[in-house]
C-alpha cells in the first residue's frame, strides 16, 4: 500500500502543478500574510485583565470559575466539591503539580486512579465511568476563554473528556491574551516533543441540534471547573 | 436515500414551501446564526481586515498547493500517519473498505464530516457489512431518519422534537418524552457504548497544518474528540484543499470559522491531531490513516473564475444569509452541499454540464453570500459564470433559447421595439383586470402565481423622452438663475462678516 501511495502522491502533486500552469514547486514560497494582522499581535492585557476576561468568557460558555491562592487550596476545593457531588471514581493526570498534593488524605473514601503508561487498569474504561477528571491546563487564552491540554503517557486525552465532571487547574501566569501566543509554542516545535493531541477546551460539551435548544454535556463533560491559581 | 425524489430544484422547493414547520425552523435557525455572526464579528472588530487576511492566506495556500500539500504529507508520514490518495469518491470508498477489512472492523463511529457525505462513505461501509454510526447529535438523528443533512452546521434543522422523540424511541425500544434533555441524555448513553465498541473512528478535517502534518477539528459536542481518542484505528477524510501553512495561520481561521458559523468565539473543542498515539500514550488511535480526496477539486485549479472556490472553509454563513436558502432549506438543493456554496460547488465538482441540474438557477444573485463569506468568495459572480457556461455549451431549455432569440430580435432595432410595444399595449387589453394582469399564462405563469403584473404604460419612456428632455433643459436654466442669485447673496454676506449658514 505504501509504495502505491507514493506513486499516487507524485501524480497528485504533478496534476496540481499542471493545473496551475507551472512546474512543481520545491522551494518554500515566501508567505507575507502569515498569521493574524500585525495590529492584533500588539494587543496585550495585563494579568488581572487576562484573568477577568478568561473568567467572563468561560462562565458565558457555561463553565464555572473559582480563584484560589495556591495549589493546596485548589485541592481542598476539589475535595469539597467531590464530597458534595458524592463522587467515588476519580481519575487524574500524572503531573508533578498534582503529584505534590496529598489526594488520598483529602478524599479518603474515593478511588483515585492516576493516568500513566504503566497503570494496570483499563484506563479508557475507567475514565469513561469516572465521576471526576482532574488535570492541569498547560495554557489559558483570555480572549476566547479556552484551556489548552496536551496528550502524553502521563496525560490522557480521556481525563478531560470522558468523566461527567472535569476540574482543570490553571495557574494564572499561564493565561495568555491571544490564541496566537499559545500557538507560537507549537509553531516549529521539533517532532520528538510534539504531542499527538493538542486540545483547546472552551466550556462544557454542548449542542443545539434539537430545535435550537441548547443542551449541555452531550458527549463530553457537562460540568467543567476552571480553578485559577494565583 | 429517499425514493421518488422530486427531480428539479423547483419541485423540491415547492415541497419545502408547503411544509410550514420546515419553513419556520429554517427561518428561525438561520436568523439565530446570522444574528450570532453579526454580534460576534462586531464584537471582534476590524472584521474586514480579518476577512482580507483570511482570504490572502487561502489564496496564497491554493496558489502554492503542490508545495504545501507535499510538505503536509511528508510531515504527516513522519508523524506515523499512513497517507492515501483518492482521485474519486469511489476510490476513497474503496480505500476506506480496504482499511476496514485490514483491521477486521465491524463498526465505525464517525464525527460530522461534509466530505464523507460527499463521498457517500456510510453507504459503502454498510454495503461492505460494516456498521457506520454518526455521532454528532444532529447527524445521528438524520441517520436514523435516513435523510441527508439540510444545513452544513445544523444538519437536523428540519426535524422537530416530536419527530426526533419518535425516531429515538424506536431506537431505545421504549417511549422517550419529547424533551431535549431526555433525548440528548439517551443519545449520550447509547453512543457511549458505540464509542467503546467501535474498531474505527472516522473524522473529516477542518484544517491541515503543513508545517507539522497536523489535522485540526472544530466541534462543540466532544464526539470528534471521542472518535479520535477511543477506537484503535482512525481514518481521516480530507479534501485536498484543506491546507494552511502554519499554526500561526490557524489563529486567523479559528477567529473567523466559529464566529461565522455560530457566532461563538471558539467552538467548545478545537483539537490538533498530529499522528497516532506515541509509544507511551494510553489513549488515541494506534493506527492513523489519512485519505486525501480530489473528487473534482483540481478542476477548479487554474480556472480564473472558480479557483477561489477552494478557499471555502465550510462555515455555512452564506446559507444563513441567502434569501433563497432561508425560504426553501437545504434539501431543495438536492446535493450534499446546499445554499449558495452548494449551488456553485455541485456544478463545479462535476464537469458534465448536462448533469448540473437547475441548481445554479436557485439564486437571486443579490450578493448577500459574498458579504457574509469570511474568505470573500464571489459566489454570486460564479453563479453567473455557471449560467454562462451552460448556455455556451448549449444546455438550455427550448423556451429560454427562443425567449433570448426573440429578445435579441426585438431589442436590436428601435423600429421593431416600438412596434412590439404598440402591439403589446393593444393585446394586453384582453388580459387587464382591475388595472393589472392576473392571467397565469406563458412566461407570466410563475410570477403571477404570487403577484400581479403591471400593464405597459400608455407612453413608453422612449416615446416620452423628447418632451422630457425639453423640460429638463428649461428647468436647468431656471434653476441656474436661482442658484446664482443665492450664491451671490451668500458671498456678499460673508464679505460683510456675517454667518454664511441659513
Amino acid at each position: 500500500m505504501n509504495e502505491e501511495s507514493r506513486i499516487k502522491q507524485d501524480r497528485f502533486m504533478q496534476r496540481i502543478a499542471d493545473r496551475l500552469g507551472r512546474p512543481r514547486l520545491t522551494e518554500k514560497p515566501p508567505h507575507p500574510h502569515k498569521g493574524a494582522p500585525p495590529d492584533w499581535r500588539r494587543f496585550s492585557l495585563d494579568r488581572e485583565e487576562r484573568i477577568a476576561l478568561f473568567s467572563e468568557n468561560w462562565q458565558k460558555a457555561g463553565g464555572h470559575v473559582v480563584r484560589v491562592p495556591d495549589l493546596e487550596a485548589a485541592k481542598t476545593y476539589i475535595a469539597q466539591k467531590a464530597k458534595e457531588l458524592g463522587a467515588y471514581a476519580i481519575i487524574r493526570q500524572n503531573q508533578p503539580e498534582l503529584n505534590a498534593l496529598d489526594w488520598q488524605q483529602a478524599l479518603p473514601e474515593a478511588e483515585i486512579v492516576v493516568w500513566h503508561s504503566e497503570q494496570q487498569k483499563d484506563l479508557l474504561r475507567y475514565a469513561a465511568g469516572a465521576d471526576i477528571g482532574i488535570t492541569m491546563a498547560e495554557y489559558g487564552i483570555a480572549y476566547t476563554g479556552s484551556l489548552v491540554c496536551t496528550s502524553s503517557g502521563n496525560q490522557g486525552r480521556s481525563v478531560s473528556l470522558l468523566p461527567a465532571v472535569v476540574m482543570a487547574i490553571l495557574p494564572a501566569e499561564r493565561i495568555a491574551t491571544r490564541m496566537g501566543e499559545v500557538l507560537a509554542h507549537f509553531d516549529g516545535r521539533p517532532r520528538a516533543q510534539f504531542p499527538a493531541g493538542i486540545h483547546f477546551i472552551s466550556g462544557p460539551s454542548r449542542s443545539a441540534d434539537i430545535e435550537n435548544d441548547l443542551t449541555i454535556g452531550v458527549h463530553g463533560p457537562g460540568v467543567v471547573f476552571a480553578l485559577i491559581v494565583g | 436515500m429517499r425514493s421518488a425524489e422530486p427531480r428539479t430544484v423547483q419541485e423540491r422547493a415547492r415541497q419545502a414551501l408547503s411544509d410550514e414547520f420546515l419553513r419556520n425552523a429554517v427561518k428561525f435557525t438561520t436568523e439565530r446564526l446570522r444574528a450570532g455572526k453579526q454580534t460576534a464579528s462586531q464584537e471582534h472588530g476590524n472584521w474586514e481586515e480579518w476577512r482580507e487576511r483570511a482570504r490572502q492566506i487561502r489564496l496564497h495556500t491554493i496558489a502554492h498547493l503542490d508545495y504545501y500539500l507535499q510538505e503536509f504529507v511528508e510531515n504527516a508520514r513522519a508523524n506515523g500517519v499512513q497517507v492515501h490518495f483518492a482521485d474519486t469518491a469511489e476510490e476513497a470508498a474503496a480505500l476506506t473498505m480496504d482499511i476496514a477489512k485490514q483491521c477486521g472492523a465491524r463498526s465505525v463511529v464517525k464525527s460530522k464530516s461534509m466530505v464523507s457525505e460527499e463521498l457517500h462513505i456510510n453507504q459503502a461501509l454498510q454495503a461492505g457489512g460494516v456498521e457506520a454510526v454518526e455521532t454528532d447529535l444532529g447527524e445521528y438523528i438524520i441517520q436514523l431518519a435516513n435523510e441527508p443533512p439540510s444545513h452544513i452546521i445544523i444538519p437536523a434543522i428540519h426535524k422537530n422534537r416530536y419527530q426526533i422523540a419518535e425516531l429515538l424511541s424506536k431506537e431505545a425500544g421504549e417511549e422517550l418524552p419529547p424533551d431535549t434533555t431526555a433525548l440528548a441524555g439517551f443519545v449520550r448513553r447509547k453512543l457511549r457504548e458505540k464509542f467503546l465498541e467501535a474498531d474505527i473512528g472516522m473524522t473529516g478535517c477542518n484544517f491541515a497544518i503543513a508545517e507539522s502534518g497536523s489535522i485540526v477539528l472544530f466541534e462543540n459536542e466532544g464526539n470528534a474528540r471521542m472518535v479520535t481518542t477511543v477506537p484503535r484505528t482512525q481514518i481521516t477524510l480530507m479534501g485536498m484543499e484543506r491546507i494552511i501553512p502554519t499554526w500561526d495561520d490557524l489563529e486567523v481561521m479559528a477567529t473567523l470559522l466559529p464566529r461565522s458559523a455560530t457566532g461563538q468565539k471558539l467552538t467548545v473543542y478545537m483539537s490538533g491531531i498530529s499522528g497516532p498515539r506515541r509509544a507511551e500514550d494510553r489513549d488515541g488511535p494506534e493506527q492513523m490513516h489519512l485519505i486525501i480526496v480530489d473528487n473534482g477539486r483540481s478542476l477548479q485549479l487554474g480556472d480564473p473564475h472558480f479557483q477561489e472556490l477552494l478557499n471555502c472553509i465550510r462555515c455555512g454563513a452564506c446559507l444563513n444569509a441567502c434569501p433563497v436558502y432561508r425560504h426553501i432549506g437545504g434539501h431543495a438543493y438536492g446535493s450534499t452541499y446546499s445554499g449558495p456554496i452548494g449551488a456553485v460547488l455541485k456544478p463545479a465538482l462535476n464537469k458534465n454540464v448536462a448533469e448540473w441540474d437547475d441548481i445554479a438557477n436557485a439564486s437571486s444573485l443579490c450578493g448577500a453570500c459574498y458579504e457574509a463569506c469570511p474568505v470573500k468568495i464571489p459566489l454570486h459572480d460564479m453563479l453567473v459564470y455557471l449560467r454562462q457556461r451552460k448556455v455556451e455549451q448549449g444546455v438550455q431549455s427550448g423556451e429560454e433559447k427562443a425567449g433570448m432569440k426573440g429578445f435579441r430580435y426585438v431589442m436590436s432595432s428601435h423600429k421593431r421595439y416600438g412596434r412590439a410595444l404598440r402591439w403589446g399595449r393593444v393585446m394586453q387589453k384582453l388580459l387587464l383586470r382591475d388595472g393589472v394582469i392576473k392571467a397565469r399564462i406563458g412566461p407570466l405563469k410563475g410570477w403571477n402565481q404570487h403577484r400581479h403584473t403591471s400593464p405597459l404604460p400608455n407612453k413608453s419612456f422612449r416615446e416620452g423622452w423628447q418632451a422630457l428632455e425639453r423640460d429638463i433643459q428649461r428647468e436647468r436654466t431656471e434653476m441656474d438663475e436661482q442658484i446664482r442669485e443665492r450664491l451671490h447673496r451668500h458671498l456678499n454676506e460673508r464679505e460683510k462678516g456675517g454667518v454664511g449658514d441659513e
